[in-house]
């Protein structure tokens, strides 16, 4: 008899978990308290109502990432008519694998992938287009034997903030009267061919070559990290007296930069003796800026959720769409309102 | 009549009573996702994408499941997998091997990892935790030590083998397109339910299987058996090492790659399902059938909570933690209620 | 030549008992390490005056590394003695805690905005919520293994897998950053004394422990509980209470941490923060000779073993081991250890030690 009672209490307990979890999914998902399950069953029998999103992201690893998902989840709202299914696969290939198949499996609309490594996405994306789902990557690329395997690609170009970075150091000479000086850089690298360290050196690099003046003192690896930042800026210190301009390749290093320059009892930014250069534009480094130790930042605009979903509704209406769309980036340097920039930043 | 169906329950054993209760609430749950989630879970292939995934997992966790019936733990298997990945990968991708060579390799690691951990838990006498942390971490730091950097391997002969696939007749399901689609599991799974019904067998059948539960249930009166503890714990570990050989490469051919980071929190999964599969970490009680269906459970509740939209990888967590909690407590208050009868 | 002999028989007998005493273990194993490094590079005892970016004196060389960054790992070795002593097992969720009390501690002092300009509660109380909530999941690991009579590290296990998950949750899963200078005080340096203040922290836990098994009797009852729960129990003990007491201590000890992690960076990073710790934290009771199955325990020499870990990262870090390899290293220096004090490589030893010197007579 009692243990015919623990059985329905077991029974009892293990509804009560499921219709928690039921509960969970109003709380999380249905603010004006409608019944999801209702939701779901339309969604079924309608399915054109929504467009079903399934978005498989990297991670949560950085600021940047997590603004980037930030944007996709804020755009693909049920108000702007999408369905969403986001799975955070924290850094792991084979969860992103996973969740591609779960979404074939469910047969969502529309498969928005950013792959944490470029290769072996072959065997996966094939399925997705014999199911007749579009994928569209975003922010990093994949190497695939067949391009015709995903539909887009939404991201940074890193070239053209290298680009950027030159041709504003250029003007900035210029209007100082130091166009014809000698003016000795010394770079920051990020990892080492990771996409966007290989994009920001090649595009600052092709500036540089027009300005016979300008002399790249050292190059050296510092990881993306503000540690690293730090280490390599103290060693450049040491070995080079004379630094007119660094380029730092993202936020974090540079902020380990500004303290090994501040350490080595010398200043930087728009009144002191070493101009910076930053890759980024967090909202850290922009406060830096407006505290005067930063000279210029360009941007790598995380707030890719408007492209992709541009892109989604023209595939919608059966346009064709561009396979590689780069994002609309600035840059923003002391002449510019900061504070407003940064009251509206969102990493 | 609930007096029969009482004493009915008191002639099953702890391990068969813990078995039906993983069995039942594996099929609540996954009846339960199809009406409420359905689309994804209707089709067989949903299930067999489960098994995909897990087959690496399923294997780890028989080994597991030995281990504490024996009384033990291993908590190095998942270790042991990400070392296992690594040396494949390199030595497939940067060396040009051969498949069958490296099938190889990550038998003799599993291998060489269970004699060193058996021979320290079952001779020398030291806790297996200990034992196998040291294992773990030494596995986790060569992995790094033989490479760093998370790469694909691009070995033609090896990516044929991995997308191999093994069409179940009939279980297909048609796509949105009108498509016919087959459904399928990688030969992972196949060798995984070999395990399953092997150790299966063994366990049950054989005298090795039942020195096991002896052993695990108390090594005293085992000793006064007249069975060989020391041997049993130490055939235990060399078989969860072994085990964890073929795990994990298994587990490196369902990803085709090597990292430092693979199968991280392997070994807690592969503890937990032990678990929710009715295996008991005091020893004596548990069983492969169950193990199995408790990797399918676990698998099972993240996928629920995926379809249901509840977004943040944190969720997955909760969840298979209160799952967890529910099967302890349950197997804690039912094994209580059942020693009160028996003391009745 | 027979006081020789006799000195030697007195030596060996000396050694012995020394050999003997649980707390050699660590003892040696530190002994080791430094003569290790003596010989190598005595460089790594090197300590400089020098002085940081606001211009406050701080002393800086390995051996201020090793007492500063061992903190953490000394005071979680103290509630892990005792959780090891009650129950015969381990906690492997302070960890997963820590990051749940760090995270509690930032949401108090946070209010709703993620990046307040000032702080929105002192400290203290920020640290006592943090304290409250740590006990209570100590407590709730107690009640499992002590009511429920859950295998300890499986009980744990669900806090392990659940416990990253719920810290980003009290955040709303956002990383708050604190701007507070005071803060930064628990996790680098007060202005003016050059000592790092974990160090400080770490001893005023071991102090109030030390005064406690003094004037106490948990050691006797804890110990009483580990050895046999039955006859403590028949000698009018609660080991129910005991092992959730046990727990809860360890819950403050976690709390503890939290406050230096967080301190130290003035952030949280759920999925990082004190990650592996606990492993580490078995390992210092495991290397200062405690039995893992409970019962008898020496405090003062888990704490020393959790500096000889401390220790031993250090000087891997020193010869330029990268950080994920540093585990493999350290997981020989574990085997190592562990086989040289596993009782019955001692009896082994012992015998062969006897049968030697039975042999000499002859």
């Amino acid at each position: 008899m009692k243990k015919m009672v623990v059985g329905i209490g077991v029974l009892l307990c293990l509804l009560l978990w499921f219709s928690s979890c039921g509960t969970r999914i109003d709380d999380a998902e249905q603010p004006a308290g409608t019944d999801l399950l209702e939701e779901e069953k339309e969604l079924v029998e309608e399915g054109d109502n929504y467009i079903v999103v399934g978005i498989s992201q990297v991670g949560s690893e950085s600021d940047w990432r997590i603004a980037c998902t930030e944007s996709l989840k804020s755009t693909f709202t049920q108000e702007n008519g999408y369905y969403l299914i986001f799975e955070d696969a924290q850094q792991k290939q084979e969860n992103q694998l996973k969740t591609m198949r779960d979404f074939i499996l469910q047969e969502v609309d529309y498969i928005i992938l950013d792959p944490i490594v470029e290769t072996g996405w072959d065997a996966v994306l094939k399925e997705a287009k014999d199911a007749g789902i579009p994928v569209i990557l975003v922010d990093r690329q994949v190497k695939v034997s067949d391009e015709s395997l995903y539909t887009a690609w939404v991201g940074s170009d890193f070239h053209s903030q290298g680009v950027k970075a030159g041709r504003w150091l250029e003007n900035y000479l210029e209007e100082q009267g130091r166009g014809r000086d000698k003016i000795r850089i010394v770079t920051l690298q990020g990892t080492l061919n990771s996409t966007a360290q290989l994009g920001r050196t090649d595009g600052f690099a092709s500036v540089m070559e027009e300005h016979d003046n300008w002399t790249m003192l050292a190059r050296r690896d510092g990881d993306f990290t503000q540690t690293k930042g730090q280490e390599v800026m103290e060693d450049f210190l040491n070995t080079y007296p004379d630094i007119d301009v660094v380029v730092s390749e993202n936020d974090n290093m540079t902020f380990g930069a500004i303290e090994a320059i501040e350490a080595a009892g010398k200043t930087c930014g728009p009144d002191g003796d070493i101009i910076i250069l930053s890759f980024d534009a967090g909202r850290a480094a922009l406060e830096a800026m407006a505290e005067g130790k930063i000279n210029a930042d360009f941007e790598c605009n995380p707030n890719l959720g408007p492209e992709v979903s541009r892109i989604i509704q023209k595939l919608e209406l059966g346009n064709q769409v561009e396979k590689f769309q780069y994002i609309r980036e600035t840059y923003f340097d002391p002449t510019m309102d900061l504070e407003s920039v940064i009251e509206v930043r969102t990493y | 009549m609930s007096k029969g169906f009482g004493s009915k329950m008191k002639n099953i054993s702890d391990t068969n009573l813990l078995l039906t209760i993983t069995i039942v609430v594996f099929f609540l749950m996954y009846i339960g996702a199809m009406l409420f989630l359905g689309e994804g879970f209707l089709k067989p292939q949903a299930l067999f994408n489960i098994l995909n995934a897990n087959a690496a997992l399923i294997i780890l966790s028989c080994g597991m499941s030995i281990v504490m019936i024996t009384g033990g733990i291993d908590i190095s298997v998942g270790g042991v997998t990400a070392l296992i990945s690594m040396c494949c990968a390199v030595y497939l991708d940067k060396a040009g091997g051969s498949v069958a060579v490296s099938v190889l390799i990550a038998l003799l690691i599993g291998l060489g990892f269970g004699l060193v951990q058996g021979f320290l838990v079952a001779y020398l006498e030291i806790q297996p935790f200990i034992v196998s942390l040291a294992g773990m971490f030494f596995a986790r730091g060569m992995t790094t030590i033989v490479n760093t950097e998370p790469f694909n391997v691009a070995n033609e002969a090896f990516v044929a083998l991995k997308n191999t696939r093994i069409i179940v007749p009939g279980m297909g399901s048609v796509n949105r397109l009108g498509n016919y689609v087959d459904a399928y599991v990688e030969i992972g799974v196949i060798v995984a339910l070999l395990i399953v019904i092997l150790l299966f067998c063994v366990l049950k059948w054989t005298k090795l299987g039942r020195n096991f539960y002896a052993v695990g249930g108390n090594s005293q009166s085992a000793l006064m058996l007249g069975i060989n503890v020391k041997r049993t714990k130490f055939i235990a570990h060399l078989l969860c090492g072994i085990l964890a050989g073929v795990g994990g490469f298994v587990y490196f051919l369902h990803v085709g790659s090597g990292s430092p980071s693979h199968a991280s929190g392997a070994e807690m999964n592969a503890i937990a399902s032990s678990i929710i599969g009715g295996t008991m970490l005091t020893g004596g009680v548990g069983n492969i059938i169950g193990t199995f269906f408790g990797v399918l459970s676990l698998s099972t509740i993240q996928n629920i909570v995926s379809s249901a939209g509840l977004d943040q990888a944190w969720w997955t967590g909760i969840t298979v933690a209160a799952m967890l909690c529910l099967f302890l407590v349950i197997q804690s208050v039912v094994m209580a209620a059942r020693k009160k009868g028996n003391v009745k | 030549m027979q006081t020789n002999e006799t000195k030697k028989a007195g030596a060996s007998s000396f050694l012995g008992r020394m050999v003997r005493k649980q707390v050699m273990i660590p003892l040696a194993a530190l002994l080791l390490l430094f003569l290790f490094n003596l010989i190598v590079d005595p460089s790594f005892f090197k300590i400089e005056l020098g002085y940081n970016s606001a211009g406050n004196p701080v002393l800086s060389g390995f051996l201020i590394t090793i007492l500063d960054s061992g903190s953490e790992l000394a005071i979680l070795a103290i509630g892990m003695t005792l959780v090891t002593a009650a129950t015969g097992g381990q906690d492997i969720s302070v960890g997963a805690t820590t990051a749940i009390a760090g995270s509690v501690l930032l949401r108090v002092l946070c209010g709703t905005n993620s990046r307040p300009e000032t702080l929105q509660a002192p400290i203290i109380v920020a640290f006592l919520v943090a304290c409250v909530v740590a006990m209570l999941f100590g407590a709730f690991n107690g009640v499992l293994v002590a009511v429920f009579k859950i295998q300890p590290m499986i009980a744990t296990l669900i806090l392990y897998t659940a416990g990253r998950s719920i810290a980003a949750w009290i955040n709303n899963n956002e990383l708050p950053v604190v701007s507070d200078e005071t803060l930064t005080y628990f996790g680098e340096f007060i202005p003016g004394i050059p000592i790092p203040t974990p160090f400080f922290i770490a001893v005023a836990c071991m102090i109030v422990i030390g005064l406690v098994l003094k004037f106490t009797n948990l050691r006797l009852y804890t110990q009483a509980v580990g050895i046999n729960e039955n006859s403590s129990k028949l000698n009018g003990l609660n080991p129910v209470f005991i092992k959730i007491l046990s727990f809860v201590i360890l819950g403050l000890c976690v709390a503890v941490v939290g406050l230096i992690k967080v301190a130290r960076i003035s952030t949280i990073n759920y999925s990082v923060i004190a990650k592996d710790i606990e492993m580490d934290a078995i390992l210092a009771v495991a290397l200062g000779g405690n039995a893992l199955s409970g019962g008898k325990f020496n405090m003062t020499a888990s704490i020393i073993g959790a500096y000889v870990i401390q220790c031993l990262t250090t000087t891997l870090y020193k010869f330029q081991v990268r950080s994920d390899a540093l585990p493999a290293y350290k997981a020989i220096v574990v085997i190592v250890l562990v086989i040289v004090s596993a009782p019955v490589v001692r009896e082994k030893f012992n015998a062969f030690m006897a049968k030697r010197k039975v042999k000499e007579a002859a």
